[in-house]
């Protein structure tokens, strides 16, 4: 009966009219309220567009004046790739630490597992505040942990401070995605044969010995994928920011995304087109991004765990 | 021997610290949330000693609360019922029917996954301004469907091609049409996909500030963290209050935790391409 045609493949012989029937609120849904503004938004970028709807074209304008002569644009930037590049490290080398810890079975592993990932889920205003307190300079955990310790010269206000605004930000931004590399390492962790890690056991190798030689190599997939993730999550970084700093001070916490919505939603200038603009290049270095950081690695497969 | 008990002590001792770093500032909110604001004054990091849960009430009857909450439930649910259909209609037809454009829409689709929000939003405010859904709660929902759309697709599109083709020769024998083999094959067969997506796409939406900061300014419509920014910016010294009302943000999440906490963690995961 079951011809080969229907061995051979996974495909249901259909009309066109069902395809049709199912991809279309999909595709307007898409058209609608993703391809669309994506396009309008490199439209935007070649005009200066006021409120009041008047319009001018102004040609590539906006791009010289974003890559020329924009410094808060340039701090922008070096801000973004910095917690890019830093944080990406913390999260996924914490997260494989805890990872192994679980793995090797400590005990009240789950407890430890569902707590570690807690913050996972904590809305990212609610980490924003919660944090703000903890680095507030009267009352704030870290500044009374430091006094407690004897060390009264190190307190500060540690978001009010431009040389510390941003590195504090990065670890109350690592805080929350710690756990969250922990339970795809140890998902990675759990496919593994045991064979190699029970050998290891058995030659007696340091636990460091064991962690350079035998699992980083054997998860380097998996711990490439989370530090690429980890790197382009944090090209987009946005809630964290407003809500605790909104940039300050002296621009020492301005991120593109940050800059594109004061530029576009708070400035009282308010055109659209220069923020589209800066929206169209961060897209492009995005793009690049990954395109490049995938190509580095040669990952093939999807990303699946 | 004694090598391996002090390892073992230092090991423990390092994960306690992780841990007590981990829960500390929540478990701190929450003592904070059931003290007055000069009982915290006055011993910021004390348990408190009366628990008022009044606050609770407070929270929700004298400020915006309750209408903020109600709007985020409204538009979560609405979002992620409709994501969840329409995505998994369209993850269905790219999985197993064969028809010209099929890898073109899909690739088109998967690749605004890594899009940042930033090329959309300035875009999506001005459309929305355009078609009167510019501070609307249907407005926002529509958004949020738009923008879990293309992960939900990606991720039910890769478990439907998995679903054996047995199951669909039996349906085609049965005689089963187009829809029917949808609704009694893909779905069922596919339902811890869809599960897996609907929490996934519930936590997103759920904590979501960015899309909903540009699109909403009425105070009847915010969202829950509209909501606490707003509140934060009304009650600045009222530290107490805040902290209540982050726990109101929380506490629903926390809750679906408790209850699904290997799916939901499962779910999170899935989503790790975003």
């Amino acid at each position: 009966m079951a011809g080969k045609a229907f061995r051979s493949g996974r495909w249901l012989a259909g009309a066109r009219l069902e395809i049709a029937v199912f991809l279309a609120p999909a595709l307007v849904l898409f058209i609608g309220f993703t391809a669309y503004p994506v396009a309008r938004t490199f439209y935007n970028s070649l005009f200066e567009i006021r409120p009041n709807g008047g319009e001018s074209f102004v040609g590539l304008r906006n791009f010289s004046e974003v890559l020329l002569s924009d410094n808060t644009f340039r701090r922008a930037v070096f801000n973004t790739l910095l917690w890019s590049a830093l944080e990406p490290f913390i999260d996924v080398g914490l997260g494989l630490l805890l990872a192994l810890a679980l793995y090797a079975k400590v005990p009240f592993a789950r407890f430890f597992r569902i707590v570690w990932f807690t913050p996972v889920l904590i809305a990212t205003v609610v980490v924003a505040i919660l944090w703000s307190w903890i680095y507030n300079f009267d009352w704030g955990a870290l500044n009374l942990l430091l006094r407690a310790l004897g060390l009264e010269s190190w307190t500060r206000a540690w978001l009010g401070d431009p040389e510390t605004a941003l590195p504090a930000l990065i670890i109350a931004d690592s805080w929350k995605w710690v756990g969250f590399n922990m339970v795809v390492c140890l998902a990675a962790l759990h496919s593994l044969p045991t064979e190699v890690l029970e050998a290891a056991e058995l030659d007696d190798c340091g636990w460091w010995a064991k962690l350079v030689h035998i699992v980083v190599p054997m998860l380097r997939t998996t711990l490439l994928n989370l530090l690429v993730l980890a790197f382009i999550s944090r090209m987009k970084v946005f809630d964290l920011v407003w809500i605790t700093t909104r940039g300050g001070p002296l621009w020492s916490t301005e991120t593109a995304s940050t800059y594109i919505y004061k530029r576009a939603f708070e400035w009282r200038s308010f055109d659209l087109g220069y923020p589209s603009a800066i929206a169209v290049i961060w897209f492009l270095v995005v793009i690049a991004a990954v395109i490049g950081l995938t190509a580095l690695l040669r990952q093939r497969e999807r990303l699946e765990f | 021997m004694a090598r391996n008990w002090l390892g073992r002590a230092a090991l423990t001792s390092a994960l306690v610290l992780y841990t007590v770093y981990a829960a500390g500032p929540f478990v701190w909110v929450a003592s904070m949330s059931l003290k007055t604001t000069p009982e915290i004054m006055a011993a910021p990091y004390g348990l408190p000693r009366t628990l008022h849960w009044e606050k609770y009430i407070e929270a929700w009857t004298n400020s915006n609360y309750g209408v903020y909450f109600w709007n985020s439930v409204i538009v979560c649910a609405a979002a992620v019922v409709i994501v969840t259909i329409v995505g998994a209609m369209a993850a269905h037809a790219l999985a197993r029917y064969r028809f010209r454009g099929r890898r073109f829409i899909g690739a088109a689709i998967f690749s605004t996954i890594i899009f940042p929000p930033q090329i959309t939003i300035i875009a999506l405010f001005q459309i929305m301004v355009e078609y009167n859904l510019y501070d609307s709660l249907t407005g926002l929902t529509l958004v949020y469907v738009a923008v879990q759309l293309p992960l939900t697709v990606y991720l039910l599109e890769a478990f439907f091609a998995r679903i054996p083709e047995v199951l669909y020769e039996a349906a085609r024998i049965d005689g089963y049409g187009g829809l029917e083999v949808f609704w009694k094959i893909t779905l069922p067969v596919g339902f811890p996909a869809i599960a897996t997506t609907i929490i996934l796409n519930f936590i997103y939406l759920w904590n979501d500030f960015l899309y909903a900061v540009v699109l909403i300014s009425d105070d009847q419509k915010r969202t829950l963290p509209l909501g606490i920014q707003k509140f934060m910016g009304d009650q600045m010294e009222d530290i107490g209050m805040i902290a209540t009302a982050m726990m109101i943000a929380v506490i629903p999440v926390v809750v679906f935790y408790a209850f699904f906490s290997e799916r939901l963690i499962q779910g999170m995961t899935a989503g790790a391409v975003k």
